[in-house]
C-alpha cells in the first residue's frame, strides 16, 4: 500500500455484512454469565412492569368504586413496592453492565495496542501516527456501549416483540397479517437509508481521522510551522479538512435522523390501516369491537420495540464504522514475527555473518544486492559511504528489523530468522538516528535499556558516555521530567541520554547510527574513551561521519551501489586510494 | 457559569439555528403530548364509544378524516421532529467547527514554553474526546435538558387546570429530586475529572508508543510497553466504573421517586375519587400524561451527570482556548518596508529558562551577508542563542537587533519570514518530498524546488526515489536515512530566500564529501543575498567562517576566524588538534585548497 497523507482517505474494501459484530462475540463470549444474568435482571423487571397496571386497574375497577379506603392503601404500597424492585433490578444491572462494557473495551484496546507491538517499522512508516493514535483511543471508546448494553437491549427488544406479536396472533390473525404488513415496508426503507447511512459514517470516520492526523503532525512540528511562518496556511488547510468532516457529519446524520421518523411513520400507517380493515374492510360482525380496540392496543406496543431496534440498529451501523477500522488494524499482517519453532538465541559470542544478502524496502527496488561479509566476535566495524548507501538498512537487518528477499544472516553461526526476535533484539544494543525520549524522568529514560538496572548502574551508564555533568547540573538532577520532545534538551543532550540507554543494556553487539553526531566534538572525544574500554570484547556496527571515530575501527566497509565497494582497515583503504581514500581527502 | 458564556460566545453564527432548533423542540414535544388525540378520539367514537356502532354506519367518512389527520399529524410532526434535530446538528456542528479552528490556530502560536508543558497526547485528548464531549452537552444535553423543562412545565400547567391539589401532591415530590441531584453533583464532578486525567494519560503512553515505536523495537521492550500501556488503561478502567458507579448510586433514589408519582396519583387520586372530588375522566388525563413529568425527573440525573463531563472537558478546552502565548507583537511593531538585509547584533543579551542562565551577557555582531559560525560543547547554549533571533525565546536582559532595530520592534511574522532555520531535529511532515521542500512557500514551482534540493545535495537520492518528488515520506520522515532528512530540511531552509538562514547543525549526518559540496553550494551557489549563521561541530564546516563564535556555558568564550583562533588557547584549538589528526593524514590534498 502506498503511504498514506493526512488528507487521503483510508480505503476500505470490505463489504458490511454483520461479520464484524460476529465477531466482536469473541469479546463479549468472556462475559456472557454476566450477560445472560443482566438479560435474566431485564426480564424480570420488565415482568414488574407488565404487574404495576394491573394494579392500577384493580384500583380503578373495583376498590375504587367499592370505596375500600385499605385495600387502596394496600395497593399503593404494592405499587411502591414494584416500582423499588423494578428500579433496584434495573440497578443492578447497570452496575453489572459498566464494569462488562468498560471490560470489554479495556479487553479490545488490549488486543489492539499488544498487536500493534508487533507491527513492523513500515506499518508506522506508512501512515500519520495520528490515525494509529485515534484508532486505539477513540474508536474503541466509541463501540463500547455498542457492545454492551446494545446488545443486550436488542435482545430485550426482539422478545419483546415475539411476545407482543404471539399476543396479537392469539387475538386475531387476520389483523395480525395487516399489523405485520407495515414489516416489508420497514425493511425496504431501513435497507435503503441503511445503504447510505454505512458509507456516510465511514467517511466520516475518514474525516475524522484525516483531521486529527494532521492535528497530530502539527502538536508535533509547531516549531517547524512556526519558523516558516506557515500558521495562517496550515490553519487554511485544517480549516478545510474541518469543513470536509463537518460535512460528511452532516451528510450522515442527514441520513441517520431520518430512521426514527420513517419508523415512527410506518408504524401510524400500520395503526391506520388497522382501523380502515378492522372498521371498514372486515365484517364487523367477525370482528368484535372489544378485538379491535386490543389490536390496536397492540400494534402501537408492537411498533415500539421495532422502533427501538431501529434505533439500537442505528447506532450499530454507526459505531460499525470505528469497529471496521478497529479489527482492520488487527487484521493487519504481522510480517517479521517467530517463526514457527522459534528458538531463544543462545548468548550471542558476537560473529556476525551475511551471506548473499538481498534485500530491498520495496519489491523490485534493492537497496543491498547480494551482499556478504564476516564479522569476527569482538571486532569493530565501521560503515562509510555517501547518505542512502544502505548503511542504517545493513544495520537494521541485523536486529532483523526487516526481512531479507535472498541469502541468510547468522549470529554465531545461528540463522537469526530461526530465533525468536526478544531473545535476538535484547542481546543487540541499537543506538538509533533518532533519539527518542519518553515522558518521564530522566533516570526512568536511561533505566528504558535495562529494566532491572539500579540507580548506580544508570548514573554510571551517564557517566561513561559524558551525560552525568548536563544532567547533574538540571533543575532536578536524574528526577528531572522531561518528555517526548525533549522538553528543554538540545539534541546532543537527546543523543546522550539514548546513548546511556543503549550501552545500559549491556549489548552482546552495539550498533551505533550516528550515535554522536549532535555531540560537540569535545564531549565526543571523551566519550570515545569511554567507549573504547566499553567496546572491548563485544563486536560492534558504527554509522559515522567523523574520521576520528572511524579510523580506530578493526575493519572499515565502504558501503556503495547496493553493495561493498571496499573494506579494510583504515591504513589498507587509504594505501589503496580508492572510494574511502576519496572520501577521506575530499574535505577541506 | 462561564462554561455557558464560552459557548454562547462561540454560537456566534450558529446561534439564530441553535435558538430555532430549541423552539422547534419545544413545539414538538408539545406536539408528542397531543399525538394520541385522533388514535383515542377514534377509538372514542368508532369503538368503545355508546354511539359507535351509529357512527361507523352513518359517519364513515369521518372515520376517514380523523385516520388522515392522524397519518397527516404524524408526518407533521416528524417532519418538525427532523427539522429540529437538523437544526441542532447545524448548529453544534457550526460551533464545534469554530471552537476547534481556534483551537488549532492557539496550538499552532504558542511559545516554546507551551509545548514542553502540554503533552501531545494531551492536546489530543483536548482535541477529540473533549471537544466531543461539548458537542454532546449542546446537540443532546441542552436539548433533552430544555425538552424536559418544557414538558414538566407544560403538563404541570395542565395538571393544575384539572385539579390543584392532586397537581400540588405530585409537584411535592419534586424537591426531593433536588436533594439528591445536589449530592450527586458534588461527587460526579471529581469523578469525571478524574476519568479525563486517565483518558489523557491513556492518549498520552499511546502516543509516545507509537512515535517511540523504533525505539520499542530496538530494545525489544513491547511486553514492558503493554504492562505500561496496561496499567494505563486500568486506571482509565477504573475511573470510568468509579464515575458510573456515583451515578449508580443516586440513579436509584431519583427513579424510585420518579416511580412514585404513579403511587401518589393512584393514592392521592384514589381518595379523591371516592370523597368525589376527583372525576374518572380527570384521573384517566392525569395518568395518561403522567410520563411527561416523571420522564423530565428521570433524566435530571443524567444531565447532572453529563453536566460534570461536560465541564472537566471543557475546562480543559478553555485553558487551552484562552492560553495566551507571552511572544506576541507589540503594539509599536512595525512591518519592514521590504525583505530585511540580515545585519544582526546581539547587546548584552542575557537569557534564562525557568530559572536557569542560558546565556549571559552575549555581545556580537554579525553585517548582511557575513557567514558567522557558533561552536561549543553539547549544552552550552548555540541552540538558545540562535531562537532569539526569530524571537522564539525574550530575552531576559539585552537586546537582539536586525537591521539596527530590536526584534521586539518588528512584526513577528515579518521577522520569522526573514528568517529560516534548519533545525537540528528535522521534523518532516507525511506528505510529499516537494511539498515539504515548498513547506515555507507554497507557490513554489516545482524548478525551483528542484533547485533547493540540488543546492543541498538531495537532488540526487530523489531522483532515486520511487515517485521521485512526489514520494510520500512518513511522518518525521521516517523512511529516509538522518542525512537524507537534514538535506530536506535544507532544501526547505533554502526555499524561502531568507535573508538570514541558520544552519542548526544540519549537515550532523550528512557524509563529509556531500557536506564538502553542501558548503560550496551555499557559499557561492545561492541566488540571493543572505546572512549566514552555522552551528556545528566539525572545524570543516567552520573554518571558512567570517567569524566563528565559540560558547561556554552561555558565555562567549572566543570571537575570531580560523587563523586568529588556531593561533589561541582555547576550544576552537583543541577541536582543531583533535580533528586535524584526521587532517594531517591527508595534508597533501590539504594544501592549497
Amino acid at each position: 500500500m502506498a503511504r498514506n497523507r493526512y488528507d487521503v482517505d483510508e480505503q476500505l474494501e470490505t463489504p458490511f455484512d454483520f461479520t464484524h459484530l460476529k465477531r466482536s462475540f469473541v469479546y463479549i463470549k468472556k462475559y456472557r454469565g454476566k450477560m445472560v444474568l443482566s438479560l435474566v435482571i431485564s426480564i424480570l423487571s420488565a415482568i414488574t412492569g407488565l404487574l404495576a397496571p394491573l394494579l392500577t386497574k384493580r384500583a380503578l375497577d373495583v376498590t375504587i368504586p367499592d370505596k375500600d379506603y385499605k385495600e387502596l392503601i394496600i395497593l399503593a404500597c404494592a405499587l411502591m413496592g414494584f416500582n423499588i424492585i423494578s428500579v433496584a433490578l434495573g440497578n443492578i444491572r447497570s452496575r453489572i453492565m459498566t464494569v462488562v462494557g468498560q471490560n470489554i473495551i479495556f479487553d479490545i484496546r488490549e488486543d489492539l495496542f499488544a498487536h500493534l507491538q508487533e507491527l513492523p517499522f513500515t506499518y508506522y512508516d506508512d501512515r500519520p501516527h495520528g490515525k494509529i493514535l485515534i484508532r486505539v483511543i477513540n474508536y474503541v471508546n466509541s463501540v463500547s456501549d455498542m457492545l454492551s448494553n446494545g446488545i443486550i437491549n436488542f435482545i430485550m427488544e426482539i422478545l419483546n416483540m415475539i411476545f407482543i406479536l404471539i399476543f396479537m396472533l392469539i387475538v386475531d390473525v387476520r389483523l395480525t397479517l395487516v399489523a405485520l404488513s407495515g414489516l416489508p415496508l420497514f425493511m425496504l426503507v431501513m435497507f435503503a437509508i441503511k445503504k447510505n447511512q454505512r458509507r456516510a459514517w465511514q467517511d466520516v470516520s475518514n474525516k475524522s481521522s484525516n483531521m486529527n492526523a494532521y492535528l497530530q503532525e502539527n502538536i508535533v512540528g509547531a516549531r517547524i510551522t512556526q519558523v516558516f511562518t506557515r500558521e495562517e496556511e496550515n490553519a487554511e488547510i485544517y480549516d478545510e479538512l474541518n469543513r470536509k468532516y463537518r460535512k460528511s457529519w452532516m451528510r450522515a446524520v442527514k441520513f441517520s435522523n431520518l430512521v426514527w421518523p420513517a419508523t415512527d411513520n410506518i408504524s401510524t400507517i400500520v395503526r391506520a390501516a388497522l382501523f380502515i380493515v378492522g372498521l371498514l374492510v372486515l365484517n364487523p360482525a367477525t370482528v368484535s369491537l372489544g378485538t379491535l380496540s386490543a389490536m390496536t392496543g397492540y400494534a402501537s406496543r408492537f411498533w415500539q420495540p421495532i422502533m427501538n431496534i431501529s434505533n439500537i440498529i442505528n447506532n450499530f451501523i454507526n459505531n460499525i464504522a470505528y469497529l471496521e477500522r478497529i479489527f482492520e488494524t488487527l487484521d493487519t499482517p504481522v510480517t517479521i514475527t517467530d517463526k514457527e519453532g522459534a528458538v531463544e538465541m543462545p548468548r550471542i559470542k558476537g560473529n556476525v555473518s551475511f551471506e548473499n544478502v538481498t534485500f530491498g524496502y520495496e519489491e523490485g527496488i534493492d537497496v543491498l544486492k547480494d551482499l556478504s561479509f564476516d564479522i569476527k566476535a569482538g571486532q569493530s566495524v565501521a560503515l562509510v559511504g555517501p547518505t542512502g548507501a544502505g548503511k542504517s538498512t545493513i544495520v537494521s537487518l541485523i536486529s532483523r528489523f526487516y526481512d531479507i528477499s535472498k541469502g541468510r544472516i547468522t549470529i554465531d553461526g545461528v540463522n537469526i530468522s530461526d530465533v525468536t526476535l526478544k531473545s535476538l533484539r535484547s542481546q543487540m544494543g541499537i543506538m538509533l538516528q533518532d533519539s527518542f525520549i519518553f515522558s518521564d524522568t530522566v533516570m526512568e529514560n536511561i533505566r528504558y535499556g535495562r529494566l532491572d538496572a539500579t540507580d548506580e548502574e544508570i548514573v554510571s551508564a551517564a557517566k561513561t558516555v559524558c551525560a552525568d555533568g548536563f544532567i547533574s547540573l538540571m533543575e532536578d538532577g536524574y528526577e528531572t521530567q522531561v518528555n517526548e520532545r525533549g522538553g528543554g534538551l538540545s539534541g546532543g543532550e537527546k543523543q546522550l541520554i539514548s546513548f546511556a540507554r543503549t550501552l545500559l543494556s549491556d549489548p552482546k553487539i552495539l550498533v551505533l547510527d550516528e550515535a554522536t553526531s549532535s555531540i560537540d566534538a569535545r564531549t565526543e572525544a571523551l566519550v570515545q574513551r569511554g567507549l573504547a574500554e566499553l567496546l572491548k570484547g563485544r563486536t560492534s556496527f558504527i554509522i559515522a561521519h567523523r574520521l576520528s571515530t572511524i579510523r580506530n575501527c578493526d575493519v572499515i566497509m565502504f558501503i556503495n551501489d547496493h553493495g561493498i565497494a571496499e573494506s579494510g582497515t583504515h591504513d589498507e583503504l587509504m594505501a589503496k586510494k580508492g572510494a574511502y581514500y576519496e572520501l577521506y581527502t575530499a574535505q577541506s | 457559569m462561564f462554561e455557558f458564556r464560552w459557548l454562547w460566545e462561540n454560537m456566534k453564527g450558529s446561534r439564530r439555528n441553535y435558538i430555532i432548533a430549541l423552539c422547534l423542540s419545544v413545539l414538538c414535544n408539545g406536539l408528542y403530548i397531543t399525538a394520541p388525540y385522533f388514535q383515542s378520539k377514534i377509538i372514542d367514537n368508532y369503538i368503545s364509544g355508546e354511539n359507535a356502532i351509529e357512527n361507523l354506519k352513518n359517519d364513515r367518512s369521518g372515520l376517514l378524516w380523523l385516520i388522515a389527520g392522524m397519518i397527516g399529524f404524524t408526518f407533521i410532526r416528524t417532519v418538525f421532529q427532523y427539522t429540529c434535530n437538523m437544526y441542532y446538528e447545524t448548529a453544534s456542528q457550526g460551533m464545534i467547527y469554530k471552537i476547534r479552528t481556534h483551537l488549532f490556530r492557539k496550538v499552532e502560536n504558542q511559545d516554546i514554553a507551551f509545548y514542553d508543558r502540554f503533552r501531545t497526547g494531551d492536546l489530543m485528548t483536548r482535541l477529540t474526546g473533549d471537544l466531543d464531549m461539548v458537542r454532546h452537552m449542546v446537540s443532546w444535553v441542552i436539548k433533552g435538558a430544555v425538552e424536559s423543562i418544557a414538558l414538566f412545565t407544560a403538563s404541570m400547567v395542565y395538571f393544575f387546570i384539572l385539579d390543584v391539589p392532586t397537581a400540588l401532591c405530585i409537584l411535592a415530590l419534586t424537591p426531593f429530586i433536588f436533594i439528591i441531584r445536589r449530592k450527586l453533583s458534588r461527587y460526579a464532578g471529581p469523578a469525571y475529572r478524574q476519568v479525563r486525567e486517565c483518558s489523557s494519560a491513556l492518549n498520552t503512553a499511546a502516543q509516545e508508543n507509537i512515535s517511540g515505536n523504533r525505539v520499542v523495537k530496538a530494545f525489544a521492550r513491547e511486553e514492558f510497553e503493554k504492562e505500561k500501556f496496561r496499567k494505563r488503561d486500568e486506571q482509565y478502567r477504573s475511573a470510568n466504573i468509579k464515575a458510573a458507579y456515583v451515578w449508580l448510586k443516586y440513579q436509584p433514589f431519583i427513579d424510585v421517586i420518579a416511580g412514585s408519582l404513579s403511587v401518589v396519583l393512584l393514592l392521592v387520586g384514589g381518595i379523591f375519587m371516592i370523597k368525589r372530588h376527583l372525576t374518572m375522566g380527570q384521573y384517566v388525563a392525569i395518568s395518561g400524561l403522567l410520563w411527561a413529568v416523571s420522564n423530565p425527573m428521570r433524566s435530571i440525573g443524567n444531565y447532572v451527570n453529563d453536566f460534570h463531563r461536560f465541564v472537566a472537558s471543557a475546562g480543559k478546552i478553555i485553558e487551552v482556548y484562552y492560553f495566551a502565548p507571552m511572544i506576541v507583537d507589540r503594539e509599536d511593531a512595525s512591518e519592514p518596508a521590504e525583505r530585511l538585509r540580515g545585519d544582526i547584533e546581539f547587546k548584552n543579551v542575557s537569557f534564562s529558562i525557568e530559572g536557569k542562565k542560558i546565556l549571559d551577557n552575549i555581545s556580537f555582531d554579525i553585517k548582511a551577508g557575513q557567514t558567522v559560525a557558533i561552536m561549543g560543547a553539547t549544552g552550552s547554549g548555540k541552540t538558545s542563542l540562535i531562537n532569539l533571533i526569530p524571537r522564539f525565546y525574550d530575552t531576559d536582559e539585552g537586546e537582539v537587533l536586525v537591521d539596527g532595530k530590536n526584534v521586539r520592534l518588528h512584526r513577528l511574522h515579518a521577522l520569522r519570514k526573514n528568517i529560516s532555520i534548519a533545525t537540528q531535529d528535522v521534523l518532516l511532515y507525511s506528505d510529499t518530498i516537494d511539498s515539504n521542500i515548498a513547506f515555507g512557500d507554497t507557490s513554489l514551482d516545482e524548478e525551483y524546488v528542484r533547485k533547493c534540493a540540488e543546492l543541498s545535495c538531495a537532488s540526487e537520492f530523489i531522483e532515486e526515489l520511487p515517485d521521485r518528488y512526489d514520494t510520500i515520506v512518513g511522518e518525521r520522515g521516517v523512511g529516509l536515512s538522518g542525512g537524507q532528512k537534514q538535506r530536506i530540511s535544507l532544501a526547505r531552509a533554502l526555499a524561502v530566500r531568507p535573508s538570514v538562514l541558520i544552519l542548526d547543525d544540519t549537515t550532523s549526518a550528512v557524509d563529509m564529501e556531500t557536506e564538502a559540496v553542501i558548503q560550496k553550494s551555499l557559499a557561492e551557489g545561492l541566488d540571493f543575498d543572505c546572512t549566514k549563521i552555522i552551528i556545528a561541530q566539525r572545524i570543516s564546516s567552520t573554518r571558512k567562517a567570517d567569524k566563528i563564535i565559540i560558547l561556554e556555558n552561555g558565555r562567549i568564550a572566543d570571537i575570531g576566524t580560523h587563523d586568529e583562533l588556531i593561533k589561541r588557547d582555547g576550544y576552537y584549538r583543541e577541536i582543531y588538534t583533535l580533528q586535524s589528526g584526521e587532517e594531517s593524514e591527508r595534508q597533501v590534498s590539504a594544501v592549497g585548497t
